[in-house]
């Protein structure tokens, strides 16, 4: 009879602490402590995550409904290949990518292999603007299972400057719209006062990128330069730089009188200065073959305040790379392939 | 109330009960988590560091051509074989791939130059990818050389590459050892999940191809998980209509035939038959990527760049610095 009233009353008292500890256990805040003191796999890739979306999370966000979010494990994906960029960094400055992009055959494969070669960037930020009225399926469904930092936006150019055709003259300047708007939306996402520390390149999505390339641009502080292969039909275009280290001229064939005789993968400018001049973009009207890249760059530098990268413009670390049309004679003019089928 | 022992524990049950619905009703309610911010975030500064500090410890690492060895699990080892020649764009094609193929585990470069010699481009190139290569080279026999001027379908081309690759591996691997053979082209775009199917690879799998053969993509037909015919519109009967990017041997098989090697005689869009047929059956071809309805591998070309004006220049003497590497 003791006994048992001894087990009732101990029972009575392991119940409720029990029950606390489940709650505790389950609690969001704690469960964070707890991610905070555990390194492993999954908290390195929830933590990747909740910092990479810190920076553009707006105000008055309750924090919390972010830790909800990782608090949860994050589904471990078994795949025998890499597919995760680098862990966020605090400290480094990031890099946005504008990308310009619109449909043809070998939009998937292009997009594919730059991904391919972004996810080893670390702190790099995406931005995929499509010439297209809506955002398209293969595009979206692209950026997501990639894995990296991206902002997917679209603006449809007007039919006197759409990619129409397979062949466009090349003096007509293209991906115009889509790159003013990425710094638009840059422009939007972050405040003047407060710049975060970053650089803007514009990255066609044809070309080829050495890994070394994002880091010598990384710490630009205003407008950097470098050689980019395969420009202006040359073996590479590259800025000439005096001894002192100054850019001084332009090692270029065609038209050598722009102000910027660069192509649009030859340079980077820093996010402070893309705020501070709100009214710098490419300009539309007017715009000789090969001026695009001097519309941007007069109203945000001149020559004297360009650093030139890649050791001294000695190294080529980009190459302005053209994906050939496919040949597609086989579909016929009504289609041969499954259409359901994306490529 | 007499201090028995009975109220006591009544008490503290009470208490227990008590704070339990207290946290019960605190559960779901947004919380000022900004101390825990704010010491997490200090924490994850240092770890930030340590983590960069890390990386390029691992990038050094990885360009002495040491490998991470992360998890050690036995993975099939994947032989990318990729013959190529130096051009204008050989430099960047092999640039780009190298940068998909660092993201594959237990892999391993074959890179064949047709030259006479290995060249300094491709050594150093391989040397800082941080992957796990071997280089090899041969030159094509002369009559097997197509011109620059030739259409690109006039000769099979990579084949010599290609086969001294295949005797490299019958050379100096054993048929205990576990992996899978692909063909990369330099200039073909891969996906990663690609890797993925191409490691499951028992005898010879296939999947589809994006942008071949005059088509979207070219791929098998499978019905209730086999191969029975291909949806191809190029010469549709050969007994492998599939390009060199569709499919991908197991090494054993390769090893177990050591006769199997790529005709140079093959006749136009023959090569990949020549190998296979030698090797497996339509009936025994592992289908892949969703039972073949995913393109994971697109055979991409890179335009010639236009050098008019580089030849221009070089007229009047006056060509870009050679020294400095494209």
């Amino acid at each position: 009879m003791l006994r048992r009233r001894n087990l009732l009353t101990t029972l009575l008292i392991v119940l409720p602490w029990a029950l606390l500890l489940t709650l505790w256990h389950q609690y969001p805040a704690t469960r964070y402590l707890i991610l905070l003191r555990k390194e492993t796999d999954e908290n390195a890739t929830a933590k990747a995550r909740f910092n990479g979306t810190s920076p553009l999370r707006e105000e008055g966000l309750p924090s919390c409904s972010w830790q909800q979010a990782s608090g949860v494990a994050p589904k471990v994906i078994q795949n025998y290949v890499y597919s995760r960029p680098p862990p966020w960094s605090d400290t480094l400055p990031t890099i946005f990518v504008i990308t310009p992009t619109y449909t043809r055959p070998v939009q998937k494969a292009e997009l594919t292999r730059l991904a391919n070669t972004f996810l080893h960037v670390q702190n790099l930020h995406w931005v995929v603007v499509e010439d297209s009225p809506r955002r398209t399926n293969l595009v979206s469904n692209l950026l997501e299972k990639a894995g990296l930092n991206f902002t997917h936006l679209n603006v449809e150019s007007p039919q006197s400057l759409k990619m129409s055709g397979p062949w466009i003259p090349s003096h007509k300047p293209r991906g115009t719209l889509q790159r003013n708007l990425g710094l638009h939306w840059l422009r939007d996402s972050f405040n003047n006062t407060q710049p975060p520390e970053g650089v803007v390149y514009f990255a066609d999505d044809d070309n080829t990128y050495s890994l070394e390339l994002f880091e010598e641009m990384r710490y630009t502080r205003r407008v950097s330069v470098w050689p980019v292969a395969f420009a202006g039909g040359l073996r590479y275009e590259s800025p000439i730089v005096s001894p002192a280290g100054k850019v001084v001229g332009w090692k270029v064939v065609f038209d050598p009188n722009r102000p910027f005789a660069i192509d649009m993968a030859g340079f980077a400018v820093s996010i402070r200065l893309i705020l501070e001049r709100p009214q710098a973009t490419f300009k539309l009207e007017g715009i000789k073959g090969g001026y695009q890249e001097s519309s941007l760059l007069k109203d945000l530098v001149t020559m004297d305040g360009l650093e030139p990268k890649a050791a001294n413009c000695t190294k080529v670390l980009v190459w302005h790379t053209r994906t050939e049309r496919p040949m597609l004679a086989n579909e016929g003019k009504h289609g041969f392939s499954d259409l359901r089928m994306e490529v | 109330m007499k201090v028995k022992l009975k109220n006591v524990f009544v008490i503290y049950f009470l208490v227990s009960v008590i704070g339990l619905m207290y946290a019960l009703l605190q559960l779901g309610q947004p919380c000022d988590c900004s101390q825990h911010l704010r010491s997490a975030s200090d924490l994850m500064h240092g770890k930030d560091k340590k983590i960069s500090q890390l990386l390029s410890e691992v990038k050094r690492l990885q360009a002495r051509g040491k490998g991470p060895e992360l998890e050690g699990q036995a993975l099939p080892i994947i032989y990318a074989i990729t013959p190529t020649y130096a051009r204008l764009v050989q430099k960047a094609e092999l640039v780009r791939i190298s940068q998909t193929f660092l993201h594959v585990k237990n892999f391993h470069w074959i890179v064949v130059e047709d030259s006479p010699v290995k060249t300094q481009l491709v050594s150093e190139l391989l040397a800082q990818s941080g992957l796990r290569f071997t280089h090899l080279h041969t030159e094509t026999p002369k009559e097997h050389k197509r011109k620059e001027s030739d259409p690109n379908w006039l000769k099979p081309r990579g084949v010599e590459q290609r086969n001294l690759a295949l005797q490299w591996l019958r050379e100096n691997r054993e048929l205990s050892e576990e992996g899978v053979v692909y063909f990369a082209d330099d200039d073909n775009t891969y996906s990663l999940r690609l890797f993925d199917e191409i490691r499951s690879t028992k005898r010879v799998s296939v999947w589809p191809v994006g942008l071949v053969g005059g088509l979207r993509f070219e791929r098998p037909l499978v019905e209730k998980g086999r191969v029975v015919g291909f949806y191809t519109a190029w010469k549709p009967n050969r007994p492998f209509p599939m390009d060199m990017a569709g499919f991908a041997i197991a090494l054993q098989l390769l090893l177990a035939n050591r006769e199997a090697r790529f005709d140079l005689l093959a006749e136009r869009g023959y090569l990949e038959s020549s190998l296979l047929q030698s090797l497996v059956s339509i009936e025994e071809l592992e289908p892949r990527a969703d039972n073949c309805t995913k393109v994971l591998v697109w055979h991409t070309r890179s335009e010639k760049p236009k050098m008019k004006q580089e030849e221009l220049l070089q007229k009047q003497g006056l060509g870009s610095d050679p020294s400095i590497e494209v």
